[in-house]
């Protein structure tokens, strides 16, 4: 069949070009660039560029703020791995049951997911006020009036504050994902083992996990890469990183450092550890995506 | 007492307690948006408002320049989310149909954009858009977003794509179909699920980018919601009733969307994962 053949023609070019051209351009062109200027010490403006090898990246790991960085995104990443993973996959089960309503609790748990980080950091900037924020108010009213505090003023509260916003947002990915997983394990599996005499919690353990074995997978991967992107809208408008740098995470101190210090070279470098963090976890899921097919 | 009702209340306790917080940053949001900053101040967040306003929706779309913010926003997504899904389909038949050189680099090389924190590129693309003369325009942010959509968008499409019989395309062939006839009448409509669940899909990202449009946008005319909702916190700081009513209306299109159209997003997030 002529579709099958090896050769390129410009008309069958024109399918590929556009978005070639324009992902070349704005995606893998900057990527490059960008690991280049990580190699200087750059303000981001002046012509001049001092190539100084890979001592930005020495200085990150000499600098003790990078280890309130690192600290940071390492808890996301860990409270994101365990508390919206438990809570979606125990929300799946439960609502993938013939449960009157069940559509209306999953329309609003997964909510959150749909909204601007911006609009969240917002709300819970609210919620979370010194003087008149929901959170407090609750306290007063029912006699917790000790625990009221600035939640987002003071280093030992600010960053759980910003985990549980960020859980709040979360936990209807993961959910929706088992949800859909469970749809697709065969009934037949339930009743072979419910004749074998193989309670609900074996059920569970034995045929639920690991038949969601690859909404598992997809799961894990897209929280830990949106660890490491999609917290920067919340972090930048609930704290900014502070109070000092309490809750300095990756790419808000990327962005601190290339665009208000103007430390280009500096700023680039921790930009290319987040990428390759990133690379290192997405790799295997994409050998499994290639595999597929 | 039967075990399995009992089961099932507590499932619904638990359920509902879990609703109820989901639920309540919604409901404070509305109950501070929709009264005045004294009654706020004097009563707490939790009173019934004294009376209900909109005069602070009014002041954030007309001050707070929510209208200009919007318009941009507006533009923007019904600009960018039509070509790029249409571009993405475009190469997306090739991967799953055609045998060329290259074919499984190409593919690779589009995936590797979904590990790609988009700070990586920030500063490149600063220069880039400078270069162009389109930083500080809504057409710098048009085609960033447009590279930043594609490995998502090629990933779910291809796997759509793949699924298509190859008995199809041989029949059409054969009546002397060309590739773009084959890719606009079998191709696409066949895909119809798969494209509208990322349209909707994309939408989303579009209204709700936040980074890019911080780095690539300064003036006030040209920011997108996100952005201008940031800056009008900071213009109305403690007035909070004004900030609510804000985010708000920056909420409102994405919830709507949401509520009507959610079966796609169920289908196309299936799709996506099915591959």
């Amino acid at each position: 069949m002529d579709f099958k053949k090896g050769n390129m023609s410009l008309k069958r070019l024109l399918f590929i070009l556009p978005a070639l051209l324009i992902y070349l351009v704005f995606m893998v062109y900057p990527m490059v660039r960008s690991l280049i200027i990580s190699l200087h010490k750059w303000d981001g403006l002046s012509p001049e560029m001092d190539f100084i090898g890979i001592k930005n990246y020495i200085d990150f790991f000499k600098d003790p703020v990078s280890y309130t960085v690192l600290k940071n995104n390492l808890l996301l990443m860990i409270v994101l791995l365990i508390v919206p993973v438990i809570l979606g996959l125990v929300l799946a089960v439960a609502l993938n049951k013939k449960l009157p309503g069940r559509i209306v609790y999953r329309t609003i748990y997964y909510s959150p997911y749909v909204l601007p980080m911006v609009a969240v950091g917002l709300i819970w900037s609210w919620i979370y006020d010194p003087m008149f924020g929901a959170l407090n108010s609750i306290l007063k009213s029912v006699g917790l009036g000790q625990y009221v505090q600035g939640w987002l003023g003071q280093p030992s509260t600010a960053f759980p504050a910003i985990l549980v916003t960020i859980i709040w947002r979360s936990v209807g990915m993961p959910m929706l994902l088992f949800l859909a997983g469970l749809q697709d394990i065969s009934p037949q599996l339930y009743e072979s083992a419910e004749i074998d005499g193989a309670n609900k919690f074996q059920q569970f353990i034995y045929i639920t996990i690991p038949q969601l074995k690859q909404s598992f997978a997809i799961v894990i991967s897209l929280l830990i890469v949106g660890s490491l992107k999609q917290a920067f809208g919340i972090v930048y408008a609930m704290t900014w990183g502070g109070p000092g740098r309490s809750t300095q995470i990756l790419s808000v101190w990327m962005y601190f450092n290339t665009f208000l210090y103007e430390k280009a070279g500096y700023g680039s470098a921790i930009a290319w550890i987040m990428t390759i963090i990133a690379m290192l976890i997405i790799i295997p899921y994409i050998r499994i995506m290639t595999k597929n097919t | 007492m039967n075990n399995d009702r009992l089961e099932k209340i507590l499932l619904y306790i638990f359920l509902t307690a879990l609703l109820i917080l989901w639920i309540a940053p919604f409901f404070i949001v509305i109950l501070t948006a929709l009264r005045t900053q004294n009654d706020l101040l004097t009563n707490g967040v939790f009173s019934i408002p004294e009376n209900i306003i909109f005069d602070n929706i009014l002041n954030a779309w007309n001050k707070g320049n929510m209208s200009t913010y919007y318009r941009n926003s507006i533009v923007l997504t019904l600009l960018k989310v039509p070509t790029g899904v249409i571009i993405a389909s475009l190469v997306a038949f090739p991967l799953a149909k055609w045998k060329f050189k290259f074919k499984e680099p190409l593919f690779i090389l589009f995936l590797i954009g979904l590990a790609v924190p988009i700070h990586v590129t920030l500063l490149p693309n600063t220069i880039t858009l400078s270069k162009l003369n389109l930083l500080n325009t809504l057409p710098g942010l048009f085609f960033p977003y447009i590279a930043f959509g594609l490995p998502m968008q090629i990933l779910i499409l291809r796997g759509f794509f793949s699924t298509i019989p190859n008995a199809f395309l041989e029949a059409a062939y054969i009546d002397g179909a060309s590739e773009f006839i084959v890719y606009r009448r079998i191709m696409l409509p066949l895909a119809k699920p798969a494209i509208a669940a990322l349209v909707i899909m994309d939408f989303l990202a579009t209204w709700n980018e936040f980074t890019m449009a911080l780095i690539f946008i300064h003036s006030e005319q040209w920011k997108t919601v996100p952005l201008g909702l940031m800056g009008l916190q900071g213009q109305f700081s403690s007035n909070y009733p004004t900030v609510m009513a804000a985010t708000l209306v920056a909420i409102i299109p994405v919830i709507l969307i949401y509520i009507l159209l959610q079966r796609f997003f169920v289908t196309g997030l299936g799709g996506g994962i099915k591959g």
